[in-house]
């Protein structure tokens, strides 16, 4: 048969767009031809042919002629993922050859979140990586890789953008991600060495393809509010509280019933907005190509006041300036800007009596002292007074030079630097709003910082393949040097005109004050890394890393940090060729050692401190006073982290299922853990060292469930599930392990013991309320009141001590999970995603922060103990003395499931778009945490923390659920 | 490869890895001048100001636990101060180990001083001096912790080993043995008295009578008198208006001996840190009114006792600077040495300027006449009780029944010294008569416990047990 011209389109089958260089073969053949940059083909062939379309990363597809001329054609990806490229450290690999546990998430994914920080996008989406955020604008969520890999410190995993160290990634735009890499196993993380004992997220941005300029609009605008408000005790109710405590403690003043009631969180929180515009422009030829995008941020807080303001604008180019040259850069800009609240404000609407009114009769602020019950703040003044702005700009980029020679080895150099400035400027009026909320004299303070990292890495690159034998080969070098520095002045008097006259020049030059802090450290890494493939059946990663930092006295400031990682594809044996029910099966096991350099500078160095405090007055005049009065250890080893990973990988179900599980065992030893430390040496009551070792062992689970590309109904499910125990395995044992607050007076909440996971709660069980005098008597706490706590008497000496404390929760959740869904039906598409943490305790200090009239909560109200038999499980409204000690009615089931994103779509037909000459159009309707279900008696149930301390909830941010409507545009 | 090789000789060198700590002087960097001794000791001096050492805790273990005063503020505000008013506490008592920490933090800064100091070269006779006021301090703070607990770990050098980082208690003689040779040593060298820009360090006065006050407490009377009778002879003159001794004007006054030297600095309120005054000025006007006076205190003055307006604010009373205490204010009574007139700056928070008097040379005059009567020295004894009691304008003392007299001195120091540095409740706990004093009072003093408070039982737990609890608790 003749053949005939064949025109087309391939575009990909999710997003629409255009597929470049798409093999088009007429099968049977080795003709063929390949898309052009807008995914059209032309190719001759016989009328009754079939064509066969191959992409790399997408299923190939075979297509009969049938006697068309005109062929269009989608493609979907590659549902086994095998052959999809993943981010390794210093370089890429084809997700079958990775013998790590590495879970890699796309931008597309990321996008469809409408998250403000990248990080939050991943919460539920990767196995074992627990997020947990907080409802501040523009604050960083807190991630835990495999649970608590270090006790102090940073125990934040290591951000890598672009090859760039970075400390968060609040400056980076969701959607200039092309992919996220979260690297969990110590095979995987150890090539970053002394950094990565907390795992390691690597952020790829996006980078230009060669072709016709792409234009893609995205905006949403909407609004939050807060789910799960807590409701406190109204005036009536409090009043009521009040007068029950007065009378138990004998005092004869009772309050009246009938104050009118003020609900503060209604005075300080709000229904906030939310928009966000972003441009994206994309393209090059063979030799140059780019990336240009802008964004623009504006999101409330829930607290009224708060604003964040973000731009960001981030260029990227490559050169191709030979065949064996490449030279290219990326930087991203971010501007920030937030109008920030006083630090107090929630705590101070949950602690003011509910009768305080908002404003007295004469205008003037609700006065606490008017109503005689406490050192309260009107936290509508406070808000209303506090008057500070805080900016940013940081310029985070690298540039880099690669050379490809002698046909296998590629040397590549590159250079990031991470720069910020920022400053805030506060100005405190001279105002008398209440008899606790006034200055006699106003008070401008303003900050400025600037950090200024560099980071200077060189590799080598050897990728060879002889016979069955694949490997390459990585050696590099790396120094960095971080240096930050801060200065924040403050001086009285400056006039209150506008903010042209926030300058110190117009205070009292008398009381211009200076504070100057910095920090400077550097490091040095020598690396290397061996991938070994045997015909694509055994697989072998190892690497080495020598580690060096400035944070460690110079006798044991170097460290090696091996790996090794195997892998075996089972499916690629003879004996499992001719099965057909598993597609894909990997097995595969690792170890590593991991270092942790993010700790406080200065720990084994003893300073002296010329701290304010120590100022002397003699005739009248200050003179300068300063000592040493901290505990240094005598030297600072380096805390390890050992890391065992088994995990195998399978396909099954023609392609349609695909399941991950690992199992691990990750020991921390030598673990830098600041300890409470006998006061009678007069060192600051605690000290950091190596003083502990711990383990996090645990097995992960995901599955994702594809249905076939093609249909006009696609839909894909994912779930994943973690279970991780932490338990303290040493800890030095003439150094002692309490830690914690939250309780009131000074109380210890936690404990980190041998054998408990760490940071228990510690405190006493509660058996009930003592109901009469009657009880008290003969009982084992003599001291006690009808409606206080009874409690346990654990050793049975009939005395209540401290010996009767036991561990009454675990703040390190048990079980994570995530289901996440997406549907597509015709030009609608939907988005579900599921999220959820179970088997883990709060520690509700909130409800014993009394020192005395606080607000009580409506669920206080509601259960409290008034009066024999009215409640054996909440106290009195005399809530005081051995009541507030930690114990388990403050400890609250922590567990929540969450819808975290609910995603409506719609794409117009592209027979309306294409008129309009553009490509495509998609509208979407986005809800992100709109229900939140829990037990737990406060905002949220999200509540981080550093490890020895986490899970107390002293009034933490609200989360709120946001409701967007969005539109995306690709010209 | 020669990028490579740059990079790896540029990372290699040792230099770049040796930081130095950015902004704070290292070890090898302090305590190598006249200078930073001078600062060293200056930092002992601040210390006595600390929050612990001078507010809440201070005034829970040695006022509110006493007759003098009690809880005060509003009824549920900062409830626990009950616990030391009733003697209720346990050993969790978190104010406990406040006292504790906050007497052993300036212990330290003590104990790095007379370490370091001695190295250093500089002039002979001020390093001589500064050593010998480190000593004074260190032996104040373990006088409040011996007072306090009993035998308490005697910590005399910068702590290394494990032993030495976990001591156990010493025995009271061996702490008192501690104080009364640091004591010595501080005022065979410590000036009489100073140049105007260092008013306020210790002096050989104040070294003397805190000896004496020492000895008092173990009853070496012969050497009490000695001791008072030296610093009697130092140029101490009574200054005529007992009020104005707690105004501003009246700091370091004539017949100050010892006093803890506050100040505010306009724009460094870290440093304006005494809250001494604060946390008892009258509330809400001019503070948060706790360690009110007593009913009992209020009676205990003598008809015509200038005293008792002086240091009892009454509420609604009209101060003589012309403030008005409000009607309404939350309590009856506050103590009127702690307060500072409304007029004066408020910008770091309430009085944050005002001294605490804890030496005046009525205390040692008073400690004479005890002493005196002890040794059956009755005309020195009454000599030195109506010196003081001139000044109250009250009618001499004349009866020389030892037993009576005794009373009558004891009487006399409580009402001369009320509220003014917390040594009721110790004064009466030495005197033999706690139980029955307090007991009258219906607090709930158990004789055989509560004359010294528990050891923190936090601070025991992180001994490991080393440290052991006092009896009862």
């Amino acid at each position: 048969q003749d053949a005939v011209p064949i025109t087309g389109r391939v575009t990909d089958a999710k997003t629409g767009e255009a597929l470049i260089a798409v093999s088009v073969l007429i099968k049977g053949t080795t003709n063929g031809a390949q898309t052009d940059v807008e995914g059209n083909f032309t190719v001759n062939a016989p009328a009754n042919a079939t064509l066969v379309f191959s992409y790399i990363g997408y299923q190939s597809q075979e297509v009969p002629v049938n006697n068309r001329t005109s062929i269009n054609v989608q493609l979907a990806t590659d549902a086994t993922q095998l052959n999809e490229v993943v981010v390794v450290g210093y370089g890429t690999q084809q997700k079958r050859d990775v013998t790590g546990s590495i879970t890699s998430v796309k931008g597309d994914e990321l996008v469809k979140q409408s998250s403000q920080n990248p990080v939050s996008s991943i919460q539920g989406r990767v196995a074992g990586v627990q997020i947990t955020n907080t409802g501040t604008p523009g604050a960083s969520p807190q991630v835990r890789i495999r649970g608590v890999g270090s006790a102090q410190g940073g125990v934040e995993p290591l951000y890598v953008v672009d090859g760039t160290f970075v400390p968060d990634l609040s400056f980076l735009n969701p959607a200039d991600i092309e992919s996220m890499e979260v690297l969990k196993d110590a095979s995987s993380a150890s090539i970053y060495g002394v950094r990565a004992a907390n795992g390691v997220v690597l952020v790829t941005t996006r980078k230009g393809k060669a072709g016709a300029p792409r234009i893609n609009y995205n905006g949403f605008a909407g609004i939050q509010k807060v789910t799960n408000r807590l409701e406190m005790a109204n005036a009536q109710e409090y009043a009521t509280l009040v007068n029950e405590k007065f009378e138990a403690i004998e005092e004869p003043r009772r309050l009246p019933l009938n104050s009118p009631s003020t609900d503060w969180y209604d005075q300080v929180l709000r229904t906030a907005q939310i928009h966000n515009h972003q441009l994206s422009m994309s393209g090059g030829t063979e030799r140059i190509t780019y990336n240009f995008s802008g964004s623009y941020l504006n999101q409330q807080g829930i607290v009224k006041k708060n604003d964040f303001e973000r731009i960001t604008a981030r260029l990227q180019t490559d050169f191709k300036v030979t065949n064996n040259i490449k030279v290219g850069y990326n930087a991203i800009f971010s501007n920030i800007k937030t109008d920030t609240i006083p630090s107090g404000v929630l705590y101070q609407s949950y602690v003011a009596p509910s009768i305080l009114p908002v404003r007295e009769a004469n205008g003037r602020y609700g006065d606490p002292a008017n109503i005689n019950l406490g050192n309260f703040s009107n936290p509508k003044a406070s808000l209303d007074w506090f008057n500070q702005v805080n900016r940013s700009q940081r310029l985070t980029g690298n540039v880099f030079g690669e050379l490809t020679f002698l046909k296998d080895f590629t040397f590549r150099t590159s250079l990031g630097i991470n720069y910020l400035v920022s400053d805030y400027r506060n100005y405190r009026s001279r105002d008398s709003l209440t008899s606790i909320q006034f200055a006699e004299r106003s008070l401008l303070t303003k900050g400025n910082y600037k950090g200024n990292s560099w980071l200077w890495e060189n590799t080598l690159t050897y990728n060879k393949e002889i016979g069955a034998n694949r490997f390459t080969v990585l050696l590099g070098i790396s120094s960095q040097r971080d240096r930050w520095e801060e200065i924040i002045g403050t001086i009285n008097d400056v006039p209150n005109n506008s903010e042209a006259s926030y300058y110190f020049g117009l205070g009292d030059q008398e009381t211009a004050r200076i504070q100057n802090n910095g920090d400077l450290y550097t490091f040095a890494s020598y690396f290397g890394r061996i991938n070994y493939a045997f015909k694509d059946k055994y697989l072998v990663t190892t690497s080495l890393r020598y580690d060096g930092s400035s944070k460690f006295p110079s006798d044991n400031r170097f460290d090696i940090f091996p790996s090794i990682g195997l892998g075996w594809m089972v499916t690629e044996e003879p004996f499992m060729k001719n099965q057909t029910a598993i597609n894909n099966l990997k097995v595969r096991a690792s170890w590593g050692k991991l270092g942790n350099s993010n700790i406080p500078s200065n720990v084994f160095n003893q300073t002296a401190n010329l701290a304010p405090g120590y100022i002397a007055f003699f005739g009248g005049i200050p003179y300068t006073g300063g000592n040493f009065d901290q505990a240094v250890p005598p030297t600072l080893l380096w805390e390890v982290v050992k890391e065992t990973d088994l995990g195998f990988e399978m396909v099954t179900l023609n392609n349609r299922l695909t399941i991950e599980a690992d199992w691990y065992d990750k020991r921390t030893e030598d673990a830098i853990f600041r300890v409470p430390f006998l006061s009678s040496s007069g060192l600051g009551g605690s000290i950091n060292g190596n003083f502990a070792s711990f383990k996090n062992t645990g097995v992960e689970f995901a599955a994702n469930w594809n249905t076939e590309a093609t249909s006009n109904f696609r839909y894909n499910v994912g779930f994943n599930v973690a279970y991780n125990r932490n338990e303290v395995t040493n800890i030095d044992t003439f150094i002692p392990q309490y830690g914690g607050s939250g309780g009131v007076a000074g109380n210890l909440t936690t404990i980190s013991r041998l054998g408990d996971p760490i940071g228990s709660f510690y405190g006493f069980v509660v058996d009930g309320v003592y109901q009469t005098e009657q009880e008290v008597t003969g009982s084992a706490q003599p001291a006690a009141k009808p409606g206080d706590f009874r409690y346990r008497d654990l050793n049975n000496d009939n005395v209540i001590d401290n010996r009767d404390r036991t561990i009454i929760g675990n703040p390190n959740p048990r079980f994570i999970y995530g289901i996440n869904s997406g549907f597509n039906f015709y030009n609608f598409d939907l988005q579900l995603d599921i999220q959820g943490v179970a088997g883990v305790e709060i520690y509700n200090a909130n409800k014993g922060n009394r020192f005395g009239n606080e607000n009580y909560t409506k669920d206080f109200f509601d259960n409290r103990w008034h009066g024999a038999g009215t409640s054996n499980s909440y106290p009195s409204a005399d809530l005081s003395g051995i009541n507030l000690d930690p114990n388990s009615w403050y400890i609250e089931n922590g567990d929540y499931i969450r819808i975290r994103n609910l995603q409506v779509g719609y794409t117009l037909p592209t027979t309306l778009t294409g008129k309009w000459k553009i490509q495509s159009i998609r509208f979407y309707a986005n809800a992100q945490n709109p229900v939140t279900l829990f037990k737990y008696n406060g905002f949220t149930p999200e509540v981080g923390g550093p490890p020895t301390n986490a899970g107390i909830d002293l009034n933490v941010y609200p989360l709120s659920a946001t409701y967007n409507f969005g539109v995306n545009v690709n010209f | 490869f020669s990028i490579l090789a740059l990079g790896g000789l540029y990372s290699c060198k040792e230099e770049f890895l040796d930081v130095d700590p950015q902004g704070k002087p290292e070890e090898s960097e302090f305590f190598v001048n006249q200078e930073q001794a001078v600062m060293g000791v200056n930092s002992i001096y601040a210390q006595l100001r600390a929050w612990p050492v001078a507010a809440f805790a201070h005034l829970a273990l040695t006022t509110i636990a006493s007759d003098d005063a009690e809880k005060g503020s509003t009824p549920g505000d900062a409830s626990f101060m009950n616990d030391f008013d009733n003697f209720t506490f346990t050993s969790t008592q978190f104010t406990l180990n406040d006292y504790w920490s906050g007497q052993y933090a300036g212990i330290n800064l003590s104990n790095q001083v007379l370490t370091r100091v001695p190295a250093i070269t500089m002039d002979e006779s001020l390093k001589a001096r500064l050593l010998a006021e480190a000593k004074f301090l260190r032996a104040y703070y373990y006088f409040n912790l011996v007072r306090a607990f009993g035998g308490v770990p005697l910590v005399t050098k910068i702590p290394e080993t494990p032993e030495e980082l976990n001591p156990a208690r010493a025995t009271a003689e061996e702490v008192y043995a501690l104080i009364i040779s640091d004591l010595t040593d501080a005022s065979s060298v410590l000036p009489v008295s100073y140049d105007a820009a260092n008013v306020g360090r210790a002096t050989k006065g104040a070294a003397l009578g805190m000896l004496a006050k020492v000895k008092m407490y173990q009853k070496a009377w012969p050497e009490v008198l000695s001791l008072t009778e030296q610093v009697m002879a130092l140029p101490y003159s009574l200054t005529p208006d007992y009020y104005q001794i707690f105004r501003f004007a009246g700091e370091n006054n004539a017949e100050s001996i010892f006093e803890v030297q506050a100040e505010v600095i306009p724009g460094n309120c870290d440093a304006s840190n005494s809250q001494w005054a604060e946390v008892q000025g009258a509330r809400p006007q001019f503070g948060w009114g706790f360690s009110i006076p007593t009913t009992d205190l209020d009676n205990a003055f003598e008809a015509g006792d200038v005293r008792k307006d002086a240091t009892i604010l009454y509420r609604g009373e009209v101060t003589p600077e012309g403030d008005k205490i409000s009607e309404t204010a939350d309590n009856p009574r506050y103590n009127q040495k702690a307060y500072v007139p409304g007029s004066v700056a408020k910008e770091c928070g309430y009085a944050k300027g005002q001294n605490i008097r804890i030496m005046r040379l009525t205390e040692v005059l008073l400690m004479h006449a005890e002493a005196a009567n002890e040794l059956g020295q009755t005309d020195k004894a009454l000599s030195s009780l109506n010196r003081v009691r001139e000044r109250a304008k009250l009618d001499p003392i004349t009866i020389t029944d030892q037993a009576q007299l005794r009373n009558i001195i004891w009487h006399e120091r409580r009402v001369e010294m009320a509220l003014e540095n917390g040594d009721r409740f110790f004064d009466l706990v030495r005197q033999g008569r706690a139980a029955e004093v307090f007991q009258a009072l219906g607090k709930n003093f158990t004789p055989g416990k509560n004359e010294v408070y528990a050891i923190p039982q936090n601070q025991i737990e992180l001994s490991g047990g080393t440290l052991t609890q006092n009896p009862g608790y």
